[in-house]
């Protein structure tokens, strides 16, 4: 089974400006020995029928294998988050899963979604669609932990309403193949969209985040805040589109990249795009690429700290930024404390 | 201790000193004064491994060891401690925690046991607590955010946790108002136990006044133009440094 055999599937073209940097044929044309539906482990969770039209090609992925999706509503305030841990254990399977997770007006909501892999040339392609409510706050985190020789295609599609906030982690740790698609049309007022992403790779992993981001309401905020840390061969890609629309007024547009690059042929292809059609707003990008601060570097060496122990304890602390911005303890400390060979 | 035989450095290929010898015995409290440029900073920056300073000729011998041959974190462990002029931030690394790691390094390179957490707390709060300094400095990153003041300072809780052998001070004094400058005082001087060596670099008399040198090099063009004891300290802030025969090279 290949993905680029599917009929009536369109796939992104690498000629696409969209997917420039981004080469997807080994996974299409990858002859998987079968597909798979990933099963929460929940009892009870309701399906519908995904009828959306999404705006990118890679939702139409799981949606051609299976059209339904499972849904979590959260309509009361839990004190604990939801964890979701989904393991792939079957090698040459391509899975696929599909989740719409709704938070209910004036309700607080922490969900975690840890994705590992201990397969071999197996892939998981997910849709997830995001539905806050008025007056609804959900912190969201996910941890991509997938081994070499796996392929991971992550889609979220959100849509928040007046004054909602939503805060987006991400923790990219794996070996294999990852492509991050994030889509908010931002049509309510005063909502906050803060999505910060951990890219930490080594050995001869890609990994790509694409954000698109369309403010169309007046008073809202997007922040977009990526860390990449590069070792060996490994490559990511980042590219961030922020269009504010003239309806928009007021808006807080931001996104920055910021990268370490520890190896000669670690590579970076960083591009942050702000689409402006109004004055009355804020709005910044950057992109800064380099290696750790050498002044730093002696300053800890020159009070006894070996160069090798003093370059970690400075990349933990660029890295460690991103984990400082999630809100709720037990999930910080979560991420603190996670560690892959507790769950493969 | 230190013994420095005709060295030459070089910072982006300009050669900023120029034959320096100097000795420095233990015990000994040594000054080392000029006018802006004459090469203060880039000796002891030399001394500490900096890696901006290239050293084209000459000899280095601390402890009987050539000092060229050790990094900068081994010359750190063998006892040498520069307290920087600006001390440098580190969002992120949590200064007791950075301290706590310096110290383990130090008695790792020595082959001794690791410092505790309770140990640790202990004789900070004791080494701080003679000295009258803030202790909340610790529970903060590394000098991310400090005024200069306290940047200051924790260059002190560093020197006082970590017992160096030569102590080299690059303007500890600037900046600093007149209490300040007496903890400092008051902090140097007890640690002068008669085997402890320390080059300090001041433009100020005021500093040598709590910190009485042994002697007092003058630095001019690359070069020690002129040593001798306090009263030449006392003679320059006097007369300053034409009359006392150094021309300001950098006018």
């Amino acid at each position: 089974m290949k993905v680029n055999e599917i009929k009536g599937l369109n796939l992104p073209n690498k000629k696409d400006e969209e997917f420039l940097k981004i080469n997807l044929d080994p996974l299409f044309s990858y002859d998987f020995k079968k597909h798979q539906t990933y099963e929460f482990d929940i009892m009870g969770l309701e399906t519908i029928e995904d009828k959306n039209t999404y705006g990118s090609l890679l939702f139409d992925i799981t949606k051609s294998f299976d059209n339904t999706q499972k849904v979590i509503t959260i309509n009361k305030n839990i004190a604990e988050p939801i964890f979701l841990i989904h393991k792939i254990k079957e090698n040459e399977t391509f899975y696929t899963n599909s989740l719409k997770i709704q938070v209910a007006k004036n309700i607080k909501a922490q969900v975690v979604e840890v994705f590992v892999s201990n397969s071999q040339n197996s892939a998981y392609s997910v849709n997830r669609s995001f539905d806050l409510e008025e007056n609804s706050s959900l912190e969201y985190v996910k941890i991509q932990d997938i081994n070499e020789s796996n392929s991971f295609i992550f889609n979220s599609n959100i849509e928040q309403k007046d004054n909602s906030t939503l805060d987006f982690t991400n923790f990219e740790y794996g070996n294999g193949f990852s492509l991050n698609n994030f889509i908010n049309d931002i049509n309510s007022k005063n909502i906050t969209y803060n999505l910060n992403g951990l890219v930490k790779l080594t050995a001869n992993t890609i990994c790509s985040n694409l954000i698109r981001t369309v403010h169309n309401a007046e008073s809202s905020t997007s922040n977009i805040n990526y860390k990449h840390s590069l070792k060996d061969s490994s490559k990511a890609v980042f590219k961030a589109k922020s269009i504010v629309n003239q309806s928009a007024l007021f808006t807080k547009a931001f996104q920055n990249s910021d990268t370490i690059l520890l190896s000669d042929d670690a590579t970076i292809f960083a591009q942050p795009h702000l689409e402006i059609l109004i004055d009355e707003l804020e709005a910044s990008h950057g992109a800064s690429t380099g290696s750790l601060n050498k002044e730093q570097l002696l300053y800890l060496q020159s009070r006894g700290i070996n160069k090798d122990l003093a370059y970690d304890m400075l990349l933990k602390a660029f890295e460690e930024k991103i984990a400082h911005n999630i809100k709720d303890e037990i999930i910080k400390e979560f991420i603190e404390t996670y560690e892959r060979s507790k769950y493969v | 201790m230190l013994k420095i035989e005709n060295l030459h450095v070089k910072i982006n290929e300009n050669e900023i000193l120029k034959g320096i010898n100097l000795d420095i015995k233990p015990g000994e409290v040594h000054a080392l004064m000029g006018t802006n440029g004459a090469g203060k900073s880039t000796l002891v920056k030399t001394l500490s491994a900096h890696y901006d300073c290239v050293v084209t000729e000459g000899k280095i011998t601390y402890k009987n060891k050539d000092l060229l041959d050790l990094d900068v974190s081994d010359r750190a462990n063998e006892g040498i401690f520069m307290s920087f002029q600006s001390p440098i931030e580190v969002p992120g690394v949590n200064n007791s925690y950075f301290l706590k790691t310096a110290i383990n390094e130090k008695r790792a390179y020595n082959g001794e046991d690791e410092i505790d957490a309770m140990e640790f707390l202990k004789v900070v709060k004791e080494e701080t607590n003679k000295f009258n300094i803030d202790r909340k400095l610790l529970q903060r990153d590394l000098n991310d955010g400090f005024s200069g003041g306290e940047k200051k300072r924790n260059e002190l809780i560093q020197l006082l946790m970590l017992q160096p052998d030569l102590i080299l001070l690059d303007e500890i004094d600037s900046g600093l108002d007149v209490d300040a400058i007496k903890t400092v005082a008051n902090v140097i001087n007890s640690m002068l136990d008669g085997k402890r060596s320390i080059l300090m670099i001041t433009h100020y008399d005021r500093l040598l006044e709590l910190i009485k040198p042994d002697f007092v090099h003058i630095l001019n063009d690359g070069k020690i133009a002129k040593t001798g004891d306090y009263s030449l300290a006392l003679e320059l802030d006097e007369k300053g440094y034409e009359a006392i025969g150094i021309k300001d090279e950098s006018k």
